[in-house]
């Protein structure tokens, strides 16, 4: 699959090198989304690594001459959502992985970065030079810190609604004109990664989750290293105790107490990363209630499970712990069981405490072979009632397309994320056929209820865009037009979240 | 049901095996209270291309990474990690990254040049021709 013009893939080589233009089959599977069981769906063209943000807009300027379509990637660890594969089968992956570049200043707790570094590369930047800022990790640091904030990943600590902690974009635009946001604007400023908004609109949300143009560095606060981290991990004896959990721990959430999103979940968290389903079952089907039974006695846990921590001064952190304490005082918990880390103790060591992590991936491995999982997100009010009246629907869907529940609720100030994370075997063809069933009908069921999911699979992204339908889907005609404005050739990215260029759309 | 206990006792070790900084043993293998907990690895490194190994492939195949997660329930445990091993040859560890091999995605030449592979490989099969 190459119907890219001869003509651009040399212009392309003498821009970047030719070392740097990927064009193999080698190369085009192994930017496919390995998690799908047709990788060729999704398949790119080939993939372009530059190494600076000229390189980048000398690429769009070539894409534009030959109307080449681009995929932009961070590192490409998009797992679940489609990996470094593109919407549309034959783009060009343009893999910016290669840009490492780091610029942290310690003594305002912000880092500026380019896409290519993963959290791992920021973690041992910081470590080697003993700068005291935490990272705020997701539960797969293998990927980019820039490209995670910019698809509104999430980390456990504070910090870890990372999109809101971005400040200051550097950005090639479609036409391959270069901009950067906030005081960035002004050449030379000191504040571009202190104050967000600079002067006039502000633009750093429109390069999330979109295809209006290409992030080459961004800047991003980070946690001065607390004095103290405290909290609890909450066990939950019974489905039920979802709705009061949730109404015990939103107000503190919504009042500031708890300033991370304790995020509530169930038992196959734990066991799927752990072991492997047939440790378990030989049974086809959503595991039974005596399976279930033995998977939380084997790891100690609820049927809830939840993690809640507190972040700064100690005498701050111990107040915290005492409202907490009285929140909880005489609820029916299974068990709590405390955590305190001080400075100067040994490491926790933990995604709570900012240390990036890959094996949650293991989960992959649940049913056996080759795996993944697609992740299904619709967010809903911040209400026990509704939680479990949405945990009952979706885990009926799940019995009914015979799969293995694995969901938790994350709380954010206002709102709950009910996060799935569907398990699969890739080389089970009938699995894979009742994953999209299912997913189609989990999306249908939040749409009837006016859930629209955060994010989503490449798979899915019309079919998520089209649940945003206020006034005949007017957020798509807007989209549409500053896409039509900005990329009027349609090179970047055609597809993302539902986004399409002129003539192009399905 | 012995075999997760296994799987699990390799976790809680793997944990304990960090090296200079050992973390709280607050895991004590059969019960894993928090499975997050104890997950540092060793990013130190002794020569440029076993750093090159770090940099690109430590954060699943050092220790507590997905990779050696996964390995150590196909063979022991002791062995899980790539580095522990001494029957990788250069041309195993190139094919299984490019190819991937099982769970593991395929490593594109974006990420791990061919000449940065060459070196890893090397660094892992010890000097062993392929």
């Amino acid at each position: 699959m190459n119907s890219i013009n001869p003509a651009a893939w040399r212009a392309f080589a003498a821009a970047i090198g030719k070392d740097q233009v990927m064009i193999t089959e080698e190369d085009r599977n192994a930017y496919a989304d390995h998690f799908a069981a047709d990788e060729s769906k999704h398949e790119p063209a080939g993939a372009l690594a530059p190494a600076s943000a000229e390189e980048v807009r000398e690429i769009v300027r070539i894409a534009n001459q030959y109307r080449v379509p681009l995929w932009p990637i961070s590192r490409g660890k998009n797992f679940g959502y489609g990996g470094s594969a593109p919407v549309t089968r034959g783009a060009v992956v343009l893999d910016l992985s290669r840009m490492k570049k780091i610029e942290v200043d310690a003594a305002t707790g912000t880092v500026l970065v380019e896409p290519g570094v993963g959290f791992f590369d920021l973690y041992d930047h910081l470590q080697s030079k003993g700068i005291p800022l935490w990272l705020s990790v997701p539960g797969n640091s293998w990927g980019s810190v820039a490209g995670n904030a910019l698809d509104r990943g999430v980390g456990y600590t504070s910090y870890g609604d990372h999109a809101s902690r971005i400040c200051g974009l550097e950005v090639v635009l479609p036409d391959g004109d270069l901009v950067r946001t906030g005081m960035g604007a002004m050449d030379g400023s000191p504040n571009w990664t202190l104050y967000r908004n600079g002067f006039g609109p502000g633009w750093d949300t429109m390069f999330c989750q979109s295809n209006l143009g290409i992030v080459t560095k961004l800047g991003l606060w980070l946690m001065p290293e607390p004095e103290a981290v405290a909290g609890y991990d909450y066990e939950f004896d019974k489905p039920e105790d979802l709705g009061w959990a949730i109404d015990t721990l939103m107000p503190l959430r919504r009042d500031g107490l708890i300033q991370q999103s304790p995020s509530i979940g169930n038992w196959l968290r734990s066991a799927a990363v752990m072991t492997t389903r047939e440790q378990w079952t030989k049974d086809d089907g959503p595991l039974d209630d005596k399976v279930v039974a033995a998977i939380r006695d084997r790891f100690k846990i609820g049927w809830w499970s939840v993690q809640v921590r507190f972040y700064g001064h100690l005498d701050v952190v111990e107040a915290s712990m005492r409202v907490l304490d009285r929140a909880f005082d005489k609820k029916p918990i299974q068990s709590k069981k405390p955590a305190l880390w001080k400075r100067g103790d040994p490491p926790e060591w933990s995604p709570v405490t900012g240390v990036p992590v890959s094996f949650p991936l293991a989960n992959a491995n649940w049913h056996g072979g080759r795996g993944g999982h697609v992740g299904y997100s619709p967010v809903l009010p911040p209400s026990g009632d509704l939680a479990m009246d949405q945990f009952k629907r979706t885990y009926a869907l799940y019995q009914q397309y015979g799969m293995d529940y694995h969901a938790s609720f994350a709380m954010g100030e206002r709102s709950l994320t009910n996060v799935n994370q569907i398990l699969y075997n890739k080389d089970d063809p009938a699995m894979m056929g009742r994953v999209d069933s299912m997913f189609r009908a989990l999306v249908a069921d939040a749409s009837a209820h006016r859930y629209g999911e955060y994010r989503t699979h490449i798979d899915y992204m019309d079919l998520v865009a089209d649940c945003y339908d206020f006034n005949d889907h007017a957020l798509r005609r807007l989209n549409t037009r500053v896409k039509d404005a900005l990329d009027p050739n349609g090179i970047i990215a055609p597809g993302k979240s539902g986004i399409w260029p002129k003539g192009k759309r399905p | 049901m012995k075999r997760a206990s296994l799987i699990i006792a390799g976790l809680a070790l793997c944990a304990a095996a960090v090296g200079a900084q050992p973390p709280p043993a607050k895991d004590n293998g059969a019960q894993v209270v928090n499975p997050f907990r104890g997950v540092m690895q060793d990013r130190s490194s002794h020569s440029p291309d076993e750093a090159l190994f770090v940099e690109k492939c430590g954060m699943c195949h050092r220790q507590m990474g997905m990779g050696t997660v996964l390995l150590a329930r196909r063979m022991d445990p002791a062995i899980a990690r790539l580095e522990q091993r001494d029957d990788l040859t250069t041309d195993y560890v190139k094919l299984a990254a490019r190819q991937g091999i099982g769970n593991m995605p395929r490593i594109n030449r974006g990420e791990v040049s061919d000449v940065q592979l060459d070196r890893i490989a090397a660094y892992l099969a010890k000097g062993k021709v392929p």
